[in-house]
């Protein structure tokens, strides 16, 4: 087989393979970090007034210990027991999340916004038999547990491990000012206790005993993924899964990212796949100081992080990075010391990339993964040879191709599905053997986006495949249709679906979010025949307040359909009386 | 020279407006909330001001262009129609009120208002540092104007420059902690604005009570002007703001801002600069009163400014 396009852009100190590492599992990854950034500050959580508290690496590695003994000693979980963690980004996070590594348990990363159902479905698919949880989301845990198997709660504080008197301010206002501390009625543990329990029966036997079981295809995490259909499942991935993926990632940045001396914003969510592997565990790796912010809504939140401290790095979606270039204080005294940005989740968008690199001089890149593959898959080289609007090609030791329907891998510039191999593809979904066997085949993971690939081999995402519209046999993408509308005055948002229809089995409609200045029915259209084939042109254009959107912000073109459904359903009343 | 308070029956003294209690209370408020400000502050803040200065400009222009004008325009149309003996002290005490630059106040109301906190805390900087020449400014014009035939009530204006420099040492010492303590600079900067509303609250409910037949006695006209000039000057500058073409949350933090004057200040430059005097008691009734009103008026037009502010806040979707 010839060698992949792609490897001729690799930047020179880009390796095509990732070379062997030691690392087996992620208490190697953890550790070796520790050794060599020992009293170095791992993570500064900073609050939006510019409270902060900060943990050494050396810290997070004792307090992690400690957590991990509680687990198994106090709690009596045995290897493969999965514990449930639901919190924003604070400086407990890093502690439970490598705990449960070096216990030799499963992570199951639960957002903290999540409702009952979403919580009780998820607790209850993982058999997750622990909660770890933020005390200001656990009032709703009496409805939920009983229909789980969690036997344990263990609570933190978004004030822990902060310095005592500004603890104490921060407690004071949360219980008196904004009333966000709800009484817990279900017994729990707090989590500095948890620590002085597992302090109490610490041995570094016990510990290795843990892990004696785990390798490399050992599952690390399961991390929950809605996909389209609507039913949440559990991508399992490994501790292999996890390491290879952050080396990659970091090969793949090369001199971008320097060993102990960057300081990485970290916006995102860590219970997201994104954040989780590329800010906390390759960030980690690389010694950098990780400044966690608990929610970057306002984005005035971020403020004080940027000036306070000297930003390197920023990873994000293009929300954030809108977000951003939006705000004054921002585009007024831009980060002086930034080094470059990476942003997945979802499309940057062309416009924001360029006004980016603009402002901060700086380089931005899009990379392109899922959650079942850990995540990331490819990724634009840093350093000039990145290509805006595409994903960028595939990081090392990674294969991927577009196939057609038949399988058969197509053309230069021809769409297809995206298939990708490599050793950060998941195990397979929990519990779900049949999805599992649909999803990876033969190793290749399906990802159900279309994509297109280039001469040089860089991957531009057309669609998601389920998303894809066929209107009298003809595919209508609805980025392509988005991306027209989206570029009138006018529009702020807009989301495009394909509905039933008597005449063309599907036809498109549009769902828009206007501006000062909404433009018409009749704009919207007259614009869109301006460039778009006319079976691809909105049958109707539907005015809203806003779009239903996922943590991250991509815009969810099912919760659309649905709500369009719901819609027909309560008309037809009223149409009948028509 | 005539002395009206022996004369007038009505005299009302300085201890029975301000006890001395609440004298200490207040310049210890002037000073918690004054270093809060500074510990909210980095040199980036100004440079961000600097950079695009219109808003600085229509908001210094409105403090120190409509404020006073509007104090002299509302005492020389209410307060004179009565006995001058009376009329002229608190005519002073209106003309101070409305000379004297934002006050940190402003600052905790545009917060809750969600307008630009960046704009209202500059401006309330940039309006006290301009006070040292300002505030003796407009008494030396407005005065003069006023007093022209009764060169007795020319306001001492040394003592006034003195006191407003010793207000901003406890910014600049706020500033300095901030700059190697973000964690203690969050804390003062969050107890500043928590005494700061702790005490009003505690001065509101104390001296209502025990002036309340001050309140009674004091002409209509009188309400007239400690109200009016927070009102009035709200909306004013608000007008002026948009008619400068500011973004409407802009123009409402300038609004706030320039309505909500210091009144710890002018309270504490009365009783710096006139003790002794005999009619300080009534040159102390407009600013007693307009501290009084402007925290009720400066409530209602936050929960309306809110709204609106709200609806031009930048959405980003749920991103935690």
């Amino acid at each position: 087989m010839t060698q992949p396009a792609w490897l001729a852009h690799y930047p020179s100190e880009v390796p095509h393979e990732l070379p062997p590492t030691s690392f087996e599992i992620l208490p190697d990854l953890i550790r070796a970090a520790v050794e060599t950034y020992g009293k170095k500050v791992a993570f500064t959580q900073v609050l939006p007034n510019g409270m902060n508290g900060s943990l050494s690496y050396e810290q997070v590695d004792k307090y992690s210990d400690h957590f991990a003994v509680y687990l198994r000693e106090q709690l009596g979980l045995e290897a493969g027991d999965r514990v449930a963690v639901q919190m924003p980004n604070c400086l407990s996070y890093p502690i439970v999340a490598f705990g449960i590594f070096k216990a030799g348990l499963v992570l199951v990363n639960t957002n903290p916004l999540y409702t009952q159902s979403e919580m009780v479905h998820q607790f209850s698919d993982s058999g997750a038999k622990a909660l770890v949880v933020i005390d200001m989301f656990a009032d709703r845990l009496p409805e939920v547990l009983s229909k789980t198997s969690i036997e344990h709660v263990v609570t933190v504080r978004i004030s822990q491990f902060f310095p005592s008197a500004v603890a104490g301010v921060i407690r004071g206002t949360q219980k008196f000012w904004s009333k966000t501390l709800p009484k817990i009625t279900v017994q729990h543990t707090p989590f500095m206790d948890a620590l002085s329990v597992g302090a109490k029966s610490y041995s570094e036997a016990k510990l290795a005993g843990y892990v004696s079981g785990v390798t490399r295809s050992s599952v690390a995490a399961l991390q929950y993924t809605g996909g389209t259909t609507g039913v949440s499942k559990g991508a399992m991935l490994s501790h292999g899964n996890l390491v290879l993926n952050t080396l990659q990632l970091i090969s793949m940045c090369g001199d971008y990212m320097r060993p102990g001396k960057e300081i990485v914003v970290t916006a995102l969510p860590l219970y997201h796949i994104f954040a989780f592997t590329i800010n906390l565990l390759g960030f980690w790796h690389l010694g950098a100081k990780n400044l966690l912010v608990p929610s970057p809504r306002p984005p005035s939140n971020l403020k004080r992080v940027f000036e306070n401290y000297k930003v390197t790095w920023v990873t994000g979606v293009n929300t954030l990075f809108n977000a951003l270039l939006n705000e004054r204080w921002f585009t007024d005294s831009p980060p002086k010391h930034l080094r470059a940005s990476a942003a997945g989740g979802m499309a940057l968008h062309e416009s924001v990339s360029e006004r980016w690199r603009k402002l901060t001089g700086t380089p931005i890149v899009e990379g392109y993964g899922l959650t079942e593959s850990s995540p990331v898959l490819t990724f634009n080289p840093l350093g000039g040879g990145g290509r805006d609007g595409t994903i960028g090609i595939p990081v090392p030791s990674t294969l991927v191709k577009c196939v057609s329907e038949d399988g058969s891998e197509v053309a230069v510039g021809e769409p297809g599905e995206l298939l990708a191999k490599g050793p950060q593809i998941m195990q397979g979904y929990w519990n779900r053997p049949e999805d599992s066997a649909h999803a990876v085949v033969d190793g290749w993971l399906k990802t159900g986006d279309i994509a297109t690939v280039d001469a040089d081999g860089f991957f531009t995402i057309v669609d998601r495949k389920k998303d894809m519209i066929l209107v009298s046999g003809f595919n209508v993408y609805p980025n392509e249709v988005e991306e027209q509308i989206a570029a009138l005055e006018g529009i702020q948002e807009v989301g495009v679906i394909g509905v039933p229809s008597d005449k063309t089995g599907e036809r498109v409609l549009a769902f828009v979010v206007t501006g000062s200045n909404p433009p018409s029915e009749a704009d919207v259209i007259a614009h869109c025949r301006e460039s778009l084939a006319a079976y691809k042109i909105p049958s109707a254009v539907e005015f809203v307040s806003e779009l239903p959107k996922s943590p991250i912000g991509k815009i969810l073109r099912k919760d659309l359909r649905a709500l369009w459904l719901a819609q027909q359903n309560n008309a037809s009343p009223n149409q009948l009386k028509g | 020279m005539l002395n009206f308070f022996l004369q007038d029956p009505a005299v009302v003294s300085e201890q029975d407006v301000v006890t001395p209690f609440e004298q200490t209370l207040l310049l210890g408020l002037v000073f918690v909330i004054m270093f809060g400000l500074g510990a909210g502050l980095t040199p980036k803040d100004f440079l961000h001001a600097l950079k695009r200065p219109k808003g600085l400009i229509v908001g210094w222009f409105t403090q120190y262009g409509l404020m006073p004008l509007l104090a002299f325009s509302l005492a020389s149309i209410f307060l004179f129609q009565l006995p001058i003996e009376y009329a002229a002290p608190v005519a002073v005490g209106a003309l101070l009120m409305g000379s004297v630059p934002g006050g940190t106040t402003s600052n905790l109301f545009t917060y809750f208002a969600k307008g630009n906190l960046a704009l209202s805390v500059i401006m309330t900087i940039n309006t006290t540092i301009w006070a040292l020449l300002m505030t003796p400014l407009a008494l030396f014009i407005f005065g003069g104007l006023m007093f022209s035939d009764n060169p007795e009530w020319q306001i001492p204006l040394t003592n006034i420059v003195v006191t407003i420099a010793v207000m901003l040492v406890p910014v600049i010492l706020g500033m300095t902690i901030r700059r190697f303590s973000a964690n203690a600079g969050a804390i003062l900067e969050l107890l500043g604005g928590f005494f700061g509303l702790f005490f009003i609250a505690f001065l509101m409910a104390t001296w209502v009570p025990r002036n309340w037949g001050l309140l009674t006695s004091t002409p209509w006209q009188v309400y007239v002007v400690a109200i009016g000039l927070g009102l009035f000057g709200m909306a004013m500058s608000f007008g002026v703001a948009r008619l400068f073409r500011i973004g409407g949350v802009d123009a409402r933090t300038i609004a706030l801002e320039t309505g909500i004057l210091n009144g710890p200040l002018a309270i504490a430059i009365v009783l710096l600069t006139f003790s002794g005097n005999p009619a300080i008691g009534l040159i102390l009734i407009v600013p007693a009163m307009y501290s009084l009103f402007i925290v009720i008026i400066s409530t209602l037009v936050t929960l309306r400014f809110r709204k609106s502010n709200l609806a031009e806040e930048q959405k980003i979707p749920n991103l935690l």
